[in-house]
């Protein structure tokens, strides 16, 4: 038997995949433990919104399965799938259910974060912009949405250690070398350099817009003006 | 025997007064008014520590003023009843703080002995030290807030 494989993972939707493992995990720790890690918990929340950015961008711009179209979860294909009709390539209804609802999820917690407040010595770079109940509220939704993230990452690796055990499906190896064994079917297209180069801009642009660098530096004030009381 | 009994009953009366609870709304207000002090003086300390300049007496002012809210017995603002209600603004005291006595105290002293810290290190001027203080000072702030303040 000739061993079939095709190019499923362009590179930078593997790089964004496990990139993002590794700044979801820093972001929880720091998160949770606090103390001096808090700016490192915000320092990270940078970097997923960047990392989210690139992804909108190679969402419509990547190679064929990194496409959002290619996986858009419809009601229609998601019966497909249940029913166990679905033969496709890359992430399948369910995955791609998974995939929307993680970025759409972060989405939420990266902004809410940008705005939140610890009521101790940290708040968000975006912080100054609105009101301080606005902030505690949105605070508020960064702490609950931790949860809901948590769990849905749980769901996601158990998911995919499932399609491994029981459906003899190896998702994780895909996801690193970029290719897909065993399978034929059309190879991922698109999505080049010039592609990369432009969503890196917009991610690029999307985190200095997120840092709050571009806000107006209070005016210092008077040293003099300091009342010794 | 009668101008005795009259200054017993007195005195009875007046350490009635001094040792009566202060009203819900003002304990509320008392609570908040103190944790947003000290959180102007951790925003202070925080400035000096990441800022390109460290003012040591800045820092100093705002560690004293740390450690003495830390020290001045605010447990007793958690009078009976104000579990709810509003101060300057609706409280966010979780009632797990009125029924878990052992971990409040935990936590809080936790705060104390880290607030004491923090204005030792304060007086040294050593910025390095100040910074890493502030962080373990922060993480008591959060040891409560996690389990005893209600999330919005």
């Amino acid at each position: 038997m000739i061993s079939q494989r095709i190019r499923l993972w362009d590179l930078p939707t593997r790089l964004f995949h496990w990139l993002l493992v590794l700044a979801f995990v820093v972001a929880i720790v720091s998160g949770q433990v606090g103390g001096k890690l808090i700016d490192v918990h915000g320092k990270i929340g940078l970097a997923i919104v960047g990392l989210i950015a690139f992804r909108l961008v190679w969402g419509f711009a990547g190679s064929t399965y990194a496409r959002f179209a290619q996986f858009f979860p419809t009601p229609a294909r998601i019966k497909v799938y249940l029913k166990g009709e679905w033969r496709g390539l890359g992430h399948n209804p369910l995955g791609g259910l998974s995939v929307f609802s993680l970025i759409f999820l972060l989405t939420v917690q990266v902004a809410s974060g940008l705005f939140a407040n610890d009521d101790i010595a940290f708040v968000g770079p975006l912080y100054e912009l609105v009101s301080k109940v606005l902030s505690d509220r949105l605070t508020g939704i960064h702490h609950l949405l931790s949860n809901v993230l948590i769990a849905l990452v749980v769901l996601h690796v158990v998911a995919v250690a499932f399609h491994g055990h029981f459906k003899k499906d190896d998702l994780i190896k895909p996801m690193l070398t970029g290719w897909k064994e065993g399978v034929s079917g059309e190879p991922a297209r698109g999505g080049g350099l010039k592609v990369s180069i432009v969503a890196l801009i917009v991610a690029a642009a999307a985190v200095y817009g997120a840092s709050g660098a571009w806000l107006p530096e209070p005016p210092p004030p008077p040293a003099a003006e300091t009342p010794i009381w | 025997m009668k101008s005795k009994l009259l200054l017993a009953l007195l005195t009875l009366a007046l350490a009635g007064t001094a040792a009566a609870q202060v009203k819900v709304e003002d304990a509320i207000k008392f609570r908040q008014s103190g944790y947003g002090f000290m959180a102007w003086n951790m925003g202070r300390i925080k400035m000096n520590v990441e800022g390109g300049t460290y003012n040591k007496e800045e820092v100093i002012k705002a560690a004293n003023a740390i450690q003495a809210i830390a020290n001045s017995g605010m447990g007793a603002l958690y009078v009976p009843g104000s579990d709810k209600g509003k101060g300057w603004d609706e409280t966010r005291a979780k009632p797990a703080i009125f029924t878990d006595k052992e971990k409040v105290g935990k936590v809080a002293m936790a705060f104390n002995k880290e607030a004491n810290e923090m204005a030792k290190v304060a007086a040294t001027g050593d910025a390095a030290a100040v910074g890493a203080q502030l962080g373990k000072l922060g993480d008591t702030c959060k040891g409560c807030h996690d389990d005893f303040k209600a999330k919005k």
